[in-house]
């Protein structure tokens, strides 16, 4: 494959955050978080990114790579280094995650069953406080799909509930886990616990 | 990473564009608000909670938290939160607005003290107490005036007022709202001491215009100038719409800016975010009322960036670096309307919501009302139902997208029992 032929458009998320979509797959059907350069270790297309100087967090998935940056590099800088070393990993026919990271990761079977135990533990008897609940909806690869019910659904504070309680607990118990995603209907939520009223 | 700690109060529109823009920076997130999260003892860095009807208190959780959890940036992202941001900044030894500036902008008739001091056009204006003879004092008003609350925002219990008669009426009913205001929350001496009195100033005729800037060092830099097109005359002052960038001439928007940094500078604000309200008179600008936090509700939304940086990754970002230069605004026509609460009552149903989004222009519909929740309108409410946002290649599109989206909404309310 020659590297010319491979185009790659940057689409900036914000000043710190890059998203270089490629014109074919990279990692394809599936995504891998590499929250920092010890992550990446063994995983050639992270460790291509980790070398460029700047880069502090690479996500992979499908076609697309989400790169962040620190702030003491600028994007057209580190932009084409990023660039080349995409090129140069697709030239070299390496996996983008190696197989000892992703065989790391648990069955979406196993994450099921861990995640419902971080709900039943930890989350749910403490939301239950505030007539909420949580449930989990499936597992896709290393993506899980959580919905919120009862006080937590419209809720004004959810945001931060999921964030920094659910998602945390999560993360802390089952790592591998990928994105965590709230497909919870707030609009329809009936009874917030917390419901936004400042102007 | 720095920590960043986020004042969230529990009611606040806020939360989601605040943790959206700390969530693609490489910052830590510390989220404190007045009532304890439910998970909050699953992850104590992250959740805090604080007394936020005490700011003396407030600080020194704060402080004790920093002490295992250091903070490099504190961020009130609301009116409530704003004395509290800066008692803990105080104590945290943080660039930030002193606590008797966010005092004073919270004060409305302090505020109009330092404009008048400052040499600032201000409209004529009295402090009254609730127990003061109102139906005497009546007769020396000046009218049309406005009477308002010293320290409600969002035009919360703001009532106009044309004679004699309706200055009582309006008195009479601010009064029932700040003591149910009282009874609602927690209050400081100081805030309790406020809501023993109440504003009167003479009304300011002309069109209204909001300003969003951030502060360094003393120095305002405009981030936004918004145009309203809707008449704000009366009897309550319910926000509408707002278009950006305004259809003002430069040279009357660089007195708009002038006007507010000297206003700032009167109150002695220095740092942050700047919201500041203002009328155009034909004899000039008139500050309104300016406040050391960003556009409410979720009206920042209407705001673009190059960069695609959001008000609140700008906001952080300038928290955390006293050199960051904010990036210049989209010129692309945009415009916000924050929709009014139909009639008083309970909401049973909201229909149309698909049509409102497919009207061109309009890049979303946000209904922040549940269906089962009490509606109140002006002068005694403070939520708005929803928010419409536009994009357009011009202002009068905009505009028109709004109004046909809004048009397109039916609020379902069943009166609410006595």
């Amino acid at each position: 494959m020659s590297q010319a032929e491979v185009s790659i458009t940057g689409e900036p998320v914000s000043a710190a955050v890059c998203r270089f979509t490629v014109d074919r797959p990279v990692y394809p059907e599936k995504s891998f978080a590499f929250m920092s350069k010890e992550a990446a270790a063994g995983s050639p297309l992270a460790e291509r990114l980790f070398a460029v100087d700047g880069v502090s967090r690479v996500v992979v998935s499908h076609d697309q790579i989400t790169v962040n940056k620190t702030a003491q590099v600028e994007w057209p800088v580190i932009g084409k280094l990023i660039g080349a070393a995409i090129r140069e990993h697709l030239a070299s026919g390496d996996a983008a995650v190696s197989d000892e990271a992703w065989g790391n990761v648990p069955s979406s079977d196993e994450i099921k069953e861990q995640v419902q135990q971080v709900l039943d533990s930890e989350v749910n008897p403490s939301i239950a406080d505030h007539g909420g609940v949580v449930r989990l909806i499936n597992v896709e690869e290393n993506t899980v799909f959580i919905q919120m019910g009862g006080g937590c659904q419209g809720c004004g504070q959810a945001d931060v509930t999921l964030k920094f309680g659910i998602e945390n607990s999560i993360r802390a118990a089952i790592p591998g886990v990928g994105a965590i995603l709230d497909v919870t209907d707030h609009a329809a939520g009936r009874n917030p616990y917390y419901t936004p009223s400042k102007k | 990473m720095p920590r960043v700690l986020l004042l969230i109060p529990t009611s606040t529109y806020r939360t989601e564009a605040f943790l959206s823009a700390a969530g693609k920076m490489d910052v830590d997130v510390t989220v404190a608000s007045e009532h304890p999260n439910a998970l909050a003892r699953l992850n104590p860095a992250a959740l805090l909670t604080l007394s936020f009807a005490e700011p003396a208190r407030a600080a020194q959780q704060a402080v004790d938290f920093a002490s295992t959890y250091p903070v490099d940036a504190v961020i009130a992202v609301d009116d409530q939160v704003t004395c509290v941001g800066a008692a803990i900044c105080q104590a945290l030894a943080l660039r930030h607005n002193s606590l008797t500036a966010v005092q004073a902008a919270g004060d409305k008739y302090r505020t109009r003290q330092l404009f008048q001091a400052a040499g600032l056009v201000t409209p004529r204006f009295q402090k009254i107490a609730f127990d003061d003879e109102i139906p005497t004092l009546a007769r020396d008003v000046d009218y049309p005036c406005v009477v308002k609350p010293l320290g409600l925002s969002g035009s919360k219990g703001v009532i106009r007022a044309n004679n004699e008669m309706e200055f009582a009426a309006s008195v009479q009913r601010l009064r029932q709202i700040v003591e149910l205001e009282n009874l609602s929350s927690p209050k400081d001496e100081n805030c309790r001491a406020m809501n023993r009195s109440f504003l009167v100033e003479e009304f300011v005729s002309g069109p209204e215009i909001a300003l969003e800037a951030i502060l360094r060092r003393g120095e305002l830099r405009v981030l936004a100038l918004f145009d309203k097109p809707d008449a704000m005359d009366g009897p309550f002052f319910e926000e509408t719409i707002y278009l950006t960038p305004s259809r003002l001439p430069g040279p009357v928007q660089e007195q708009v800016a002038g006007c507010t940094q000297a206003a700032v500078k009167a109150i002695g604000l220095t740092e942050g975010a700047i919201h500041a309200e203002l009328r155009l008179p034909a004899t000039g600008p008139v500050m309104i009322e300016v406040n050391p936090r960003s556009i409410g509700g979720r009206c920042s939304r209407s705001l673009h960036f190059e960069d695609q940086e959001t008000l609140e990754e700008i906001i952080i970002r300038q928290s955390l670096d006293d050199d960051y230069e904010s990036p210049v605004a989209d010129v692309q026509p945009s415009g916000v309307m924050m929709i009014p609460v139909p009639s008083a009552g309970v909401l049973r149903e909201i229909r149309g919501v698909a049509r409102a989004e497919a009207v061109t222009g309009i890049d979303a519909v946000h209904i922040s009302a549940h269906v089962g929740q009490k509606l109140v309108p002006l002068p005694e409410g403070s939520a708005y139902p929803g928010f419409l946002f536009a994009r357009a290649a011009t202002l009068d599109a905009v505009e028109a997208a709004l109004r046909a989206s809004h048009a397109e909404l039916k609020f379902v309310i069943e009166p609410a029992a006595e």
